[in-house]
């Protein structure tokens, strides 16, 4: 399994964030984890990532035990968050040759420029400092960066949010390219629509564990409508 | 700190660029580096100048006192002699004291006068804020600049965003913070540069002393690195780069304006009152009375050195004495009034080194004071060369006083001199001139260094010592 919670469970303080809350995503699928504001879907990021230890309950990636040695658990994830956050003043290319080095990962330029194209961002813009670029230009980068890691998990805090229609589209094509390479992809979202259209499984997350659990069916995948019962639902319940 | 210096380096490099790429920051380099590297070359000249001058007028003074014509020789003692102090190579970086205390002393018989003329007087109130000197640029305006460059050194990677994204990517928050320390850290380095370049090419070149010159380099590195740290660890602390500006300014005014000008007032207020010139002369001249009267037959001090002196030659009146009685008289005076000279002076200087003390005593608290003394130390202008310059200028006095009165002794006769002896001219030229010896501060001034050079180096360790739970609560934060 690529990515798996077992249990988890988080406290800060007196308050119970995570429940119990148990998961997985295989290599090669898409997982959206759906829920409403203090559900707890940045804090399940947090533990697969390595940043919080756990009340209870384990975070394992790839089999690595996430709490036991979370440098191992990162260095087979490349994480996207909401607002995507670079370096304005390096190009794109400077950024991801940073970011791959801090990652301990190959910082080769043909990797980067392959990279970059897979993403569909212009090459004109490859060798532009970042202070220019709208915010779908800066998700390609970011997804770029994910993409020239090489890992087999990919973690996405809120995607798709603050994007036109036409970069949601090619975002979601390339969530299609990096399925196909065999990536597990665990994105947390409010975005109902982005989940029925590019997830295989949709959690819904309330009260600190998944409530209900949707796998994605024939060619129409979702019942928005009933989607969209289940989030209000979850959302009611947390 | 774990330990992964290509991780570090880096981050670090990754700083310089950003640094590099920030043309504020640029623009605020350069004219800093221009400032320093300016103050150095005009204070060379300066120094030059001040120096030249005082060697001509010394050249004069004692040129004029070799002219005169035949005299007695006592008219000679209240002729006097002016000797100007040489400044040292190493004034042109910091004038310490130079300009408020005085660089000319008149020397005359019977009285031991202070030292004049100080710049501070003749000039305008402005001096009091500091000369455009290399001391001042790095002392004062250095450390707005690497605040300036490092405010926003890890103030910016939260408000961004970016500190979460380099903690994904498994960047330790300890090796994160070295990188940025190292950056900023070498910063400061650029920024020390040009006094740096100044300071090794007056010792290549042997006109300032190697020693003193590395030291000063080395206490003006460890300064800046400290208000680099300090910039570094408010940034890693403070929620905004704003919030982080605010206070490293508020810190600057404290430490660098505040302090180092209410101290020394408070320390004139606190000590004991430090007593005016008229009134030491009024106490020496009491002291002098408790010690006889030469002109009074009974008094029984000079009745005994009568007695002494009769005894010595042999004759049983000062009239028979084969040596002036007169002159006799007034070396013995020389002798007393010196020694009481000597106490007050070393009673007035005991005052100041009290007050010193209290001042120095702070530079726990504030860094700068630390740096000031031991630079002022290093340059040879602090307030402990100059009293070893009035040392040598009393030693000198009491010397050129007892030589006059030895030719009024020995050359003019002691019954039926006339009403107008004189002594011949050439007399003057046998005199010897003042030769000031310049104090090997090292040796003058070693203790106050090495305790002004550990306290640098205790302020930089503690704040280094900050780092480690700096570093765990930047961890928290990457959450």
């Amino acid at each position: 399994m690529a990515l798996e919670a077992v249990g988890l469970e988080q406290n800060y303080g007196t308050q119970r964030v995570l429940r119990g809350l148990t998961f997985s995503v295989r290599a090669g699928e898409i997982y959206a984890l759906l829920g409403g504001n203090g559900a707890g879907k940045s804090t399940t990021l947090n533990l697969f990532l390595g940043l919080a230890r756990p009340t209870a309950g384990s975070a394992r990636v790839c089999d690595v035990e996430v709490g036991s040695d979370p440098a191992a658990a990162r260095a087979r994830i490349a994480y996207v968050p909401e607002n995507v956050a670079l370096y304005e003043h390096l190009t794109a290319r400077e950024n991801i040759d940073y970011l791959l080095t801090l990652a301990r990962a190959d910082t080769a330029g043909a990797l980067i420029e392959e990279a970059l194209d897979a993403v569909g961002l212009v090459r004109e813009a490859w060798d532009r400092r970042l202070g220019g670029y709208s915010k779908g230009m800066r998700q390609k980068v970011a997804i770029a960066l994910a993409i020239a890691r090489r890992v087999p998990v990919l973690l996405l805090d809120e995607p798709t949010a603050g994007l036109d229609p036409r970069a949601t589209a090619d975002f979601h094509r390339l969530l299609e390219t990096a399925r196909i390479r065999g990536v597990a992809t665990l994105m947390v979202t409010h975005d109902l629509l982005g989940a029925a259209e590019v997830a295989d499984r949709i959690g819904f997350l309330a009260e600190g564990r998944i409530e209900a659990e949707l796998i994605a069916e024939g060619t129409e995948r979702f019942d928005v409508r009933a989607l969209h019962q289940r989030y209000l639902q979850a959302g009611a319940a947390a | 700190m774990s330990g992964r210096p290509s991780l570090v380096g880096r981050v670090a490099r990754e700083e310089w660029r950003a640094l590099a790429r920030n043309r504020v920051a640029v623009v605020a380099g350069l004219i800093l580096a221009v400032l320093l590297a300016g103050s150095a070359l005009l204070c060379v000249e300066q120094r030059n100048a001040i120096e030249a001058s005082r060697e001509r007028h010394q050249a004069s003074s004692d040129r004029q006192f070799d002219l005169q014509p035949d005299r007695h020789p006592h008219r000679m003692v209240h002729y006097g002699q002016f000797v100007f102090r040489p400044l040292s190579t190493l004034a042109f970086f910091d004038r310490g004291v130079d300009s408020f205390t005085g660089h000319t002393v008149f020397l005359e018989g019977h009285r031991q006068n202070s030292a004049n003329f100080s710049e501070a007087r003749q000039s305008s109130l402005l001096l009091r804020f500091g000369e455009l000197t290399p001391a001042f640029v790095l002392q004062t305006l250095a450390p707005l600049l690497v605040i300036f460059l490092a405010y926003g050194a890890v103030a910016s990677e939260r408000e961004r965003g970016t500190l979460r994204l380099l903690a994904a990517q498994g960047l330790g928050a300890s090796d994160m913070l070295a990188g940025k320390l190292l950056a900023h850290g070498g910063a400061a380095g650029l920024i020390l540069a040009p006094a740096a370049l100044a300071l090794l090419i007056a010792a290549l070149l042997g006109w300032a002393p190697p020693g003193p010159a590395v030291l000063l380099l080395v206490i003006y590195g460890l300064y800046l690195a400290i208000w680099a740290v300090m910039a570094v660890l408010v940034s890693s602390l403070a929620r905004r780069s704003r919030d982080a500006l605010i206070l490293l300014v508020s810190i600057w005014m404290v430490l660098v304006v505040l302090i180092p000008r209410t101290l020394p007032e408070a320390a004139a207020r606190l000590r004991t009152q430090t007593l005016t010139r008229i009134e030491t002369d009024i106490a020496i001249h009491a002291d002098l009375n408790k010690i006889g009267d030469s002109h009074d037959p009974d008094d029984p001090y000079f009745s005994a050195f009568k007695a002494k002196i009769l005894a010595q030659y042999g004759v049983r009146r000062v009239e028979d004495l084969p040596v002036q009685w007169a002159g006799l008289v007034g070396m013995e005076g020389e002798r007393l009034t010196s020694q009481l000279f000597d106490r007050y002076a070393r009673e007035a200087f005991a005052r100041e080194q009290a007050q010193n003390r209290f001042v120095r005593g702070f530079g726990a608290v504030s860094p700068v004071i630390a740096l000031r003394q031991a630079s002022m130390s290093l340059a040879g202008t602090d307030i402990e060369s100059h009293q070893d310059f009035l040392d040598q200028v009393e030693r000198y006095r009491y010397a050129f006083v007892q030589s006059l009165n030895r030719m009024q002794v020995e050359q003019i006769p002691n019954q039926g001199a006339g009403e107008d002896p004189r002594i011949a001219a050439a007399n003057w030229k046998r005199v010897p001139s003042f030769a000031y010896v310049a104090p090997d501060v090292l040796r003058l001034a070693g203790g106050r260094i090495a305790a002004n050079l550990a306290v640098l180096i205790v302020w930089l360790v503690a704040l280094l010592a900050l780092c480690a739970p700096v570093a765990r609560r930047l961890r928290e934060d990457a959450r």
